[in-house]
């Protein structure tokens, strides 16, 4: 074994509120050697993040009590370490990149300051020499034209480049370990693609040691040598990535990699982790036996087409306030969707796959073309017909009115236009609570009192609760850990067998898409560049993009191959 | 961690469980701040509600042989005037007079501007125009210099001065109602009641109003305490109560001349402008602090 950069014994962490203690680390170790790339595993809330943020000493003192355990850092305690000691290591022998490089960028100063800042603060040399170190950093990191990155402003520089910034930073000081928080999770996955390939490139020429945090699984197996599975404030499983993802132990790490969508048969149901973890006793409900057999027969009519779609936003104003010039979000895009069936929109961030949803829902007006619902154009239908198309957003925690019970909240859309009174409106609740997997009693209970897939379900229910027959659902499952996103595929596979209901599917990943949907658009740069049956498409895609997408894709099967 | 945090402030604040009333539920939030502002708040209050009870002489009533008595002697809590006159019967007149005032100002800025606001952020087009501009203008003259020019022309008394203060003053409600709705009406839950029908009237009430009722209690408190200042200002430059009518600005006016020989005549009507400014501002303090504690459980 070669000598650890850092080790970790028994290490317990609680945190300490008002409410009481609540124990964050219980007893973990982890060994980093030199020259490696270790990852960590888990969903939110499993302790990872913390275990990171604790290396570097990093979270408020006087909030955390650590009965137990030991971090030692090059062979020093850092525990026992002064805040002035503790400044040196952080940027200099142990550097951090971030989620979000926009944030951790400081966004009034130029990139040139704040590598600068770094290179000053930890070594000798003057501002001249730093400038040089700097641009070869830069360089080092692919960038084609230093110099202007150099001289930018963050908000100058797409997501990729600030991350390839953050990463010059964080080679800056020659680190012995580089501590990456979520590193690309921010990113489409093109760019995650060549961000972790330049992150794997640089950590092995220069012998540095990498602690990759991540909840991505087909990402750890693209990157690390070792990997230890994170599982509530415990790491239930480690060892090399190999055996860790091809031949699980532990009941959890099987579990969560079950409930992946990759590698499935598209449309069955996933294994879900609180499904394992209770053996048995599970609260993710089949609503219905999962015989993909048992179909209701479609009809086979085109329910939703839009003919030549185009949406823009103002860009510039004139002196009266009125736009004079526009942006393009969605460029004359044509699709069409058949009854039962789920279409895909498959994009990066801003290729204008939202914008088009919001447009089929009523959100956006068209500047052009046309959306034609059940042979008529969408603005000649009456209010009632419109109800037949609902939307599902991404993010549950904003879509919910945080101040009404949950039996309000789905039953709200029942309200309209008819008097019901609250018992019936509650009754409703109630069957809308169990066709979506949630106990019926809980309808009394404001939405922060559930977590993040019961909200979800909650807002599923309330789109349900007006019978509709086209379900547009805005990237359903990427604010939720992938054991919770297994659960809600299953509930919108189930709800499409029983109600035969229509799906406007959106998403950037590819796997879940693949999962889930009959048809796929690829949109790119505000087009629709390749349509058609989603196996098709994306086995064997012939458009640029959507070629160079299915490769960035990490994957556990590629990864293997390699 | 934070999910044990919200459950235990979430219950008092109308979580499912937390609808009933108890003294743990009270003592979680309760701080120095809110205690204070909380006593004074009531003592305030049952004194304006129950003055009458208290009074120990006529406020009105002068006894020149006992002029300028110190606080404390001949049966004069507080003290009395250069005409003799009870000075705690008279701060108690004068607290009835500026509580009335200020309280019915307030409420008619708060449904002036919150209405205004509301309409303005649901409704783009020519009344969000209209009524922007036209705070602005309201905004960018000093408030008590419109005050004045306007109780100059209409002249004094309780009503004037109270519809001048009411219809007035209502900016800081517009545009606090203006910006918050605004943001809530972006939100996705408004946007998905908007896409399953619901009116507009329903959105507003069901869930823009009740998104920005705490911020319109915080402000009702500090706006309270701008009004109470105001009223006293013009009541001391003569233009706000009639002459003879003992309020707290009035009794200063009349003060400025005994203020060596008769200091408490001064300190009597000061002191109370400042305890009620000061508790109203605590009050204030208070419930934004409540709001603060609730928020994290709803919009974190």
């Amino acid at each position: 074994m070669v000598k650890p950069v850092v080790r970790i014994e028994d290490l317990s962490l609680e945190f300490i509120s008002q409410a009481g203690a609540f124990e964050a680390l219980k007893g973990i170790s982890l060994d980093i050697g030199e020259g490696e790339i270790v990852g960590v595993v888990g969903e939110s809330g499993s302790g990872k993040s913390v275990t990171a943020m604790n290396i570097l000493q990093l979270l408020p003192r006087t909030k955390i009590r650590v009965p137990t355990g030991s971090i030692n850092v090059l062979d020093h305690d850092v525990r026992a370490m002064s805040e002035k000691r503790l400044q040196q290591i952080r940027g200099g022998e142990v550097s951090m990149i971030f989620q979000e490089p926009m944030t951790a960028l400081n966004p009034v100063l130029r990139v040139s300051d704040q590598i600068n800042d770094v290179i000053l603060r930890h070594k000798d040399v003057s501002a001249l020499e730093a400038e040089e170190i700097s641009l070869s950093l830069l360089e080092d990191t692919q960038i084609a034209d230093p110099r202007r990155v150099y001289e930018s402003y963050p908000h100058e520089l797409s997501g990729g480049m600030r991350q390839r910034v953050m990463i010059a930073m964080a080679f800056s000081c020659s680190p012995k370990l580089i501590v990456a928080d979520e590193p690309t999770t921010a990113l489409d996955v093109t760019v995650q693609a060549q961000i972790l390939r330049l992150l794997k490139e640089r950590a092995e020429k220069t012998n540095t040691s990498v602690l990759l945090i991540t909840h991505d699984l087909a990402v750890v197996a693209q990157l690390c040598n070792r990997v230890y599975v994170m599982y509530k404030g415990e790491f239930v499983e480690e060892g090399t990535t190999q055996d860790v993802i091809g031949n699980p132990q532990h009941v959890y790490t099987k579990a969560l990699l079950n409930s992946l969508p990759e590698g499935k048969t598209p449309k069955s149901r996933l294994a879900t982790v609180a499904a394992a973890m209770l053996e048995g006793g599970s609260n993710d409900k089949v609503i219905k036996s999962p015989v993909a057999a048992t179909r209701i027969a479609r009809s086979g009519d085109t329910v939703l087409e839009i003919k030549k779609g185009t949406v823009r936003y103002p860009k510039d104003y004139n002196f009266f306030g009125r736009p004079i010039t526009f942006h393009t979000a969605v460029d004359h895009v044509s699709v069409d969707i058949k009854e039962g069936e789920t279409l895909a929109l498959v994009g990066e961030s801003g290729c204008g796959k939202t914008s088009l949803a919001n447009a089929v829902v009523g959100l956006n007006p068209l500047a052009d073309g046309e959306i034609i619902y059940r042979g008529k154009n969408i603005k000649d239908h009456d209010p009632e017909t419109r109800r037949e198309i609902q939307i599902v957003f991404q993010d549950p925690q904003s879509s919910l009115d945080p101040r009404w019970p949950v039996w309000k909240i789905m039953t709200e859309p029942l309200t309209v236009g008819k008097s019901l009174d609250k018992a019936e409106l509650r009754k409703r609740a109630g069957e809308l609570c169990e066709m979506v997997g949630l106990e019926p009693d809980q309808i009394d209970r404001l939405p922060h009192e559930f977590s993040g897939g019961q909200r979800q379900r909650i807002a599923i229910g309330r789109a349900l609760s007006v019978r509709p027959k086209l379900l547009v659902l805005d990237e359903p499952t990427s604010a939720l850990d992938v054991s919770v996103q297994a659960q809600i595929l299953n509930l919108l596979l189930d709800l499409q067998d029983e109600f035969g209901l229509t799906y406007l599917f959106i998403s950037h990943d590819v796997a879940v898409v693949r999962h889930i949907a009959d048809k796929v658009a690829v949109m790119y740069q505000s087009k629709v560049v390749e349509e058609g049956d989603t196996e098709q498409i994306l086995s064997a895609p012939t458009h640029e993009y959507t070629r160079t997408l299915m490769n960035a894709v990490p994957s556990l099967e590629k990864a293997f191959a390699a | 961690m934070t999910e044990v945090k919200i459950s235990r402030t979430a219950g008092l604040l109308g979580g499912s469980e937390g609808r009933t009333f108890s003294w743990d539920k009270i003592r979680q939030v309760a701080n120095v701040e809110i205690v204070i502002a909380g006593t004074l708040f009531t003592i305030i209050a049952v004194i304006a509600i129950f003055g009458q009870f208290l009074q120990t002489h006529d406020p009105m009533q002068g006894d020149l042989l006992k002029r300028f008595t110190p606080p404390g002697q001949e049966g004069y809590f507080m003290g009395s005037d250069h005409l003799g006159r009870d000075l705690w019967s008279r701060m108690v007149d004068g607290l009835q007079w500026s509580m009335a005032c200020a309280m019915t100002a307030n409420v008619l800025n708060l449904l002036i501007g919150s209405t205004l606001g509301l309409l303005a952020a649901e409704k783009p087009g020519w009344l969000r125009i209209i009524v922007n501009q036209f705070v602005y203008t309201l905004q960018s003259f000093p408030g008590l210099v419109i005050l004045i020019c306007v109780v100059v022309v209409v002249g004094q008394g309780f009503i004037t001065l109270v519809l001048t203060l009411g219809l007035l003053s209502w900016v800081v409600y517009m545009r606090v109602v203006y910006a918050e709705a605004s943001s809530l009406s972006q939100r996705e839950y408004v946007q998905a009641a908007r896409l399953a029908g619901v009116s507009r009237w329903a959105i507003m009430f069901g869930h823009v109003l009740p998104g920005v009722r705490a911020s319109l209690f915080v402000i009702f408190a500090f706006h309270f305490a701008g009004l109470l200042i105001a009223e006293s200002a013009l009541s001391f430059l003569g233009l706000g109560a009639p002459l003879g009518v003992p309020t707290w600005g009035n009794m200063l006016a009349e003060s400025r001349q005994y203020m060596i020989r008769a200091p408490w005549m001064l300190v009597v009507p000061a002191g109370a402008i400042v305890t009620a400014v000061v508790t109203m501002n605590l009050v204030g303090d208070g419930i934004a602090s409540l709001a603060r504690k609730k928020g994290p459980s709803i919009d974190a």
